[in-house]
């Protein structure tokens, strides 16, 4: 049965935490739910936001479950515009998570959001918790991180890539070994039948 | 078990060789005195190039990288690269390998001689570090140098031979050294004292120093060492003034290469001498020490660093020592290396 129900809900595309995150707050749980209601109202809206890392993370799954009803069940769909109705505070953005977000994702097969935890920073009155950045993908900013990737020409990969050359060097060698071999025996057969008996 | 205890049992090893191999006993030469004796002249000449600077005069240094771009104004034929950096961050210092003055890779430790350049930092993860991992390897090379020669006990007098221009891809960085032994062949505990060797080597994070020494100081510096010896006519004929001999200093250990070396010892990442093979020169019957080894700043799991290791095992052809031609190319190897 719980399999079955399971198939209902869609499957978030993101690594989620077992553990559930309290996210302290002197309001209780209300509190807690007005805080990842801000957060997820602020990504829509700015399509990145920078502040503690767990609040994003928590507030993450939300705004991924929210974007994916958007795509399937549309606007039409009572229980999810009531979703959409409870999770973005300012009104107007329910027109973008219909008409702009849930169009830009449609296709997607990946996550809709890129979380990124930033370096610790020096800040004076601050206790310092991890922080880090929420994003929505496509959005119209530059990215976070730069395109210099190459790796190719670290130390470590020309030392491998040339053990990889030869090891496959000295195994196509070998098959060429083994195949001649193969080769003499066939062709040496025939005279060697007489000889034998 | 403790390195210490590594070291003490590969000399037990040694020294419990047969008596035949006792031989350089008679000859009074030990490795500790020549390396001092090297060492005090490498400190005399430098005293003296120093003293030849004479007024101080100042130069403009245009540095174009992280934080920001910025201009200094250091003293000539005084400061460094390194110098440059202890004004930059802290960061720089620990981890640039290589300085690129005007274009062209500069040792660290050399001092700037322009009236006014352009300075970068050359590091093991830029896109393409190609100047930096070869004077990574040549670095090596002249590190296992001083781990061989400091190794022996001191009736073995070794003699290093030369070492050949550094090639990354040939899997592992060399070294040739003339042993007073027939035929040794080291086992797994001796070859792990030499990579412990090689790693406190690494851990005093000692300064590669540089300096241009006329050729009647080097003909003096290494006249204990036949081989040397030997190139170091060729390879001041092949400077530019024709006198010139480049001598790098780490540690005590003084040698000779063209350079240019990375900063610092350590630099030096995992670190593991593999073989040591007996080759046949025209000098004689030489040992090949072959290592392989990484930047401190690149991390590898230890199965990749594993299968290096196992390439590492296979004789090295580079240099063509087996061939004839080494007598001619010996200098020429030890120039380029």
């Amino acid at each position: 049965m719980t399999s079955q129900l399971g198939r209902l809900i869609p499957q978030l595309r993101i690594p989620v935490q077992p553990k559930y995150r309290p996210l302290r707050n002197v309001e209780g749980s209300y509190g807690r739910l007005k805080n990842l209601r801000s957060t997820v109202t602020a990504l829509v809206r700015d399509e990145r936001v920078e502040m503690q890392y767990i609040r994003l993370d928590e507030a993450r799954g939300y705004a991924e479950r929210l974007i994916h009803d958007a795509i399937l069940h549309g606007d039409r769909d009572t229980h999810t515009m009531d979703m959409a109705n409870f999770w973005l505070t300012e009104k107007q953005l329910i027109h973008k998570l219909f008409k702009v977000l849930a169009p830009r994702y449609a296709e997607h097969r990946s996550s809709f959001t890129s979380l990124y935890k930033l370096p610790p920073a020096y800040r004076e009155n601050d206790k310092g918790a991890p922080r880090g950045v929420l994003e929505l993908k496509g959005n119209p900013f530059p990215p976070l991180r730069d395109g210099s990737t190459d790796r190719k020409h670290l130390l470590h990969n020309v030392l491998l890539d040339e053990a990889r050359r030869q090891y496959r060097h000295k195994k196509y060698q070998q098959l060429a070994a083994e195949a001649r071999a193969a080769l003499a025996d066939s062709s040496a057969e025939p005279p060697r039948r007489p000889s034998g008996d | 078990m403790s390195m210490m205890a590594l070291n003490f049992s590969c000399k037990a090893l040694l020294a419990s060789l047969p008596q035949k191999y006792h031989k350089r006993c008679l000859s009074q030469l030990t490795n500790s005195a020549v390396c001092r004796r090297r060492a005090l002249l490498f400190d005399e000449e430098e005293k003296r190039q120093r003293s030849l600077v004479g007024r101080v005069q100042k130069m403009e240094v245009n540095y174009e990288g992280a934080p920001e771009n910025c201009t200094l104004v250091m003293n000539q034929h005084l400061s460094t690269p390194h110098d440059c950096a202890k004004h930059l961050s802290e960061a720089i210092l620990q981890k640039a390998a290589l300085a690129e003055v005007d274009g062209r890779p500069w040792d660290m430790h050399r001092p700037l001689s322009a009236d006014s350049c352009t300075l970068r930092y050359l590091y093991f993860k830029d896109a393409e570090p190609f100047a930096v991992n070869k004077a990574f390897w040549r670095s090596c090379s002249l590190m296992l140098g001083a781990v061989v020669e400091e190794a022996f006990k001191d009736q073995y007098y070794v003699q290093l031979h030369s070492f050949p221009s550094p090639n990354v891809r040939s899997g592992s960085f060399l070294y040739d050294v003339q042993l007073p032994l027939d035929s040794w062949q080291p086992t797994d505990q001796e070859l792990r004292v030499l990579s412990g060797m090689m790693r406190r080597l690494a851990q005093r994070a000692l300064p590669f120093r540089r300096l241009e020494v006329p050729q009647a100081v080097a003909l003096e510096m290494f006249a204990e060492n036949e081989f040397k010896r030997s190139q170091v006519p060729s390879i001041a004929q092949q400077s530019e003034t024709g006198d010139r001999v480049t001598v790098y200093r780490c540690g005590d250990h003084v040698d000779l290469s063209r350079g240019p070396a990375i900063s610092h010892t350590g630099l030096l990442g995992r670190c593991s001498i593999c073989a040591v093979h007996r080759i046949e020169a025209d000098s004689g019957p030489l040992y090949r020490f072959q290592g392989v080894a990484l930047p401190s700043d690149l991390m590898l799991n230890h199965f990749a660093f594993g299968l290096l290791e196992d390439r590492a095992r296979h004789l090295n052809p580079s240099g063509s020592v087996a061939a004839s031609g080494r007598g001619d190319t010996a200098a020429a190897e030890a120039a380029s290396g």
